[in-house]
């Protein structure tokens, strides 16, 4: 059980300030951008109009999700697909990278998914105030009665925590489990499936998930 | 008799008196309506009573995990100075016994529809019967789960005189097995309602069988977190200062991430189930029906969510 | 087992044990509710195909207003926590 509470900090001193570091996030969140520009590099080198194995694959996620905000967002999608696909890529490059000895999932930290979670929320409220004009934001606040105004701060923030948690809780636990039952049957066959079911499935899916709520709270903000 | 034998033995029978709920009412209603199937279809009776017999074997799995840990719990060898305390054994045993109901009940109900949909169409029944037998399976898996946490329970190591870490590790057996039951049902609801669907549309089987792996796998998300908290129980250090606060914040902790769980889990396979049926009247829309299914229950597990991290924040505060 | 429980002691006890028991028990009843107005709308989709985002802006509205007594589960479980 140690590896999941072992740590591996930087601490920096600057000007009398104190910053910790979380070394090991770091280093496999540079990995997966590591990872994510090594492909995008296949896949627009030698760019033709018969597409080639590793374009091919980039075009088909671009249309898949093209569609998916085109059909969500409306006529402002153009501005809001970059956002989604380089979240989802993310999140799922960085599922991904858990299946791999001895690298580690960077969304199994809090302190990566958290902001994540915040930049969709940023967006979306954002929007909101674009679309709506600041008056109307504000009013919904206190809908339908005054007195509602601080349960409906908090249902806004706690939808950041539930994006969040969600991921973290799903990865992390897969972590946990894979570790407590590698030490428990010492057997090759079960703990790379393990591996390979939440590394895989459950990482694409938790993937989709939060590129499809981030989607989902600003097509809300748009069209309510 | 010392305690310990006393919460072995208690444990043990609470353990298969409430594994044996769900799989009993499950199996029940499997055998109901493979005799409702038969009076419609008396022709097919031998295939309906074979998938009968296959779907109650699947869904009495988890009792019989149920059996096999009352049994290490009755037969153990509780004298020498490795074995557990009383409170892991009892935690063990209400574990196995809360994890097998959902799963239980669960793949009663998914083998109950299976058999409505072979009478049906008993034509489809080979792809019928495999998206049920693999429904069935991921519908075990909380129950698996439990049986994970009350082996390490039952072989964890040696009694504790630490009054939290007892309280800790009755917790982490409690929260499993609460935490499993929401997952199972739900799972198992998922199962059926696809199964059925094959029977009403059998070319759309594969479509069928991937909308119900990706709802079932969302709908084990609450016994996931429970299995993750009741894992961080087991693992809270021995030195850890015993004050009343303390041991009311574990307390909250497994109560808070294994209750929390079985409503969000029964939901989220609500919404897979509908997804399965939805995908079988159009299979060309199917993207389409699986995007709001994850959405839908995504959302309907935000819950969840807030009971995980209620916990760990009460973890903290040990 | 304690040498001495303090009334301070007794009342945050009992407020830990409170927030997990709100949390766990507040959280039944939002899951299975959101979950059936997810599997209503997949139905509804499935019927008419065409309207499938108001359909899905709908579900959320709705999931997002039954949500709510979750939401009032989790405030009060943080009050107990930080608060008393």
């Amino acid at each position: 059980m140690e590896e999941i509470t072992r740590q591996w900090l930087w601490v920096i001193d600057l000007w009398g300030h104190e910053f910790t570091l979380n070394a090991r996030t770091l280093v496999m969140t540079w990995i997966v951008v590591g990872v994510i520009l090594f492909f995008v590099f296949l896949a627009t080198r030698k760019a033709s109009l018969v597409p080639h194995t590793a374009q091919n694959i980039a075009e088909m996620m671009l249309e898949a999700f093209k569609g998916l905000t085109d059909e969500s967002i409306g006529e402002r999608s153009q501005s809001y697909f970059p956002l989604i696909m380089t979240t989802f890529i993310f999140v799922l490059i960085s599922n991904w990278l858990g299946m791999v000895p001895f690298l580690s999932e960077p969304t199994r930290d809090i302190n990566t998914v958290f902001p994540l979670g915040l930049i969709g929320f940023v967006v979306a409220h954002a929007t909101s105030i674009k679309v709506k004009g600041f008056k109307r934001y504000i009013k919904g606040y206190f809908e339908p009665f005054f007195i509602m105004f601080p349960l409906n701060v908090i249902g806004e923030l706690a939808k950041v925590i539930s994006i969040s948690f969600r991921l973290y809780g799903n990865i992390m636990g897969g972590a946990i489990i894979i570790i407590v039952v590698s030490e428990l049957v010492h057997n090759w066959l079960l703990p790379p499936f393990l591996q390979f079911f939440f590394g895989f499935f459950v990482g694409t899916i938790q993937a989709l998930v939060f590129a499809m709520l981030t989607l989902t709270y600003i097509s809300l903000a748009i069209h309510e | 008799m010392d305690t310990v034998q006393l919460a072995a033995y208690l444990g043990a029978g609470l353990c298969m008196g409430l594994g044996a709920i769900g799989a009993g009412i499950g199996e029940g209603l499997t055998g109901g309506d493979a005799a409702r199937s038969m009076d419609r279809q008396p022709a097919v009776s031998n295939r309906l009573m074979r998938n009968m017999l296959i779907g109650q074997a699947v869904a009495e799995s988890a009792s019989i995990f149920s059996l096999v840990v009352s049994m290490l719990l009755i037969f153990g060898n509780y004298s020498s100075p490795t074995a557990p305390g009383p409170a892991a054994l009892f935690g063990a045993g209400l574990c196995m016994g809360l994890g097998a109901l959902g799963s239980g009940l669960g793949g009663g109900m998914a083998a109950a529809e299976a058999l409505m949909g072979v009478g049906r169409n008993p034509g489809a029944e080979r792809r019928i019967t495999s998206v049920m037998l693999i429904g069935q399976a991921v519908a075990q898996t909380p129950s698996i789960f439990s049986f994970v946490v009350s082996l390490l329970l039952i072989f964890g190591g040696a009694e504790t005189a630490n009054s939290i870490k007892e309280t800790a590790l009755l917790m982490s057996g409690l929260s499993m097995g609460f935490g499993a039951i929401g997952s199972g049902v739900g799972s198992g609801i998922s199962a059926g309602r696809a199964s059925d669907s094959t029977s009403k549309r059998p070319e759309a089987y594969s479509k069928l069988m991937s909308t119900m792996l990706v709802g079932q796998a969302v709908s084990q998300t609450p016994a996931v977190f429970a299995l993750m908290v009741s894992l961080l129980l087991i693992f809270v250090p021995q030195s850890v200062p015993v004050t009343l606060p303390s041991l009311a914040a574990v307390i909250g902790c497994g109560i808070s991430v294994g209750v929390g769980g079985i409503g969000p889990g029964i939901g989220a396979g609500f919404a897979a189930a509908e997804a399965a049926a939805a995908v079988a009247k159009n299979p060309s829309k199917e993207s389409l029906f699986v995007r709001t299914m994850l959405t839908g229950q995504a959302v309907a597990q935000s819950t969840a969510i807030y009971a995980l991290v209620i916990a760990l924040v009460l973890l903290r505060l040990i | 087992m304690f040498d001495q429980i303090t009334g301070s002691e007794l009342i945050r006890a009992f407020a830990l044990l409170g927030a997990g028991l709100c949390m766990g028990f507040g959280a039944i009843g939002p899951g299975i509710g959101e979950g059936f107005a997810a599997g209503k709308a997949c139905e509804g989709i499935s019927r008419s195909p065409e309207h499938a985002n108001l359909l899905t802006r709908t579900m959320l509205v709705g999931q997002a207003v039954s949500e709510s007594t979750g939401i009032y589960s989790l405030v009060v479980a943080l009050l107990l926590i930080f608060v008393v």
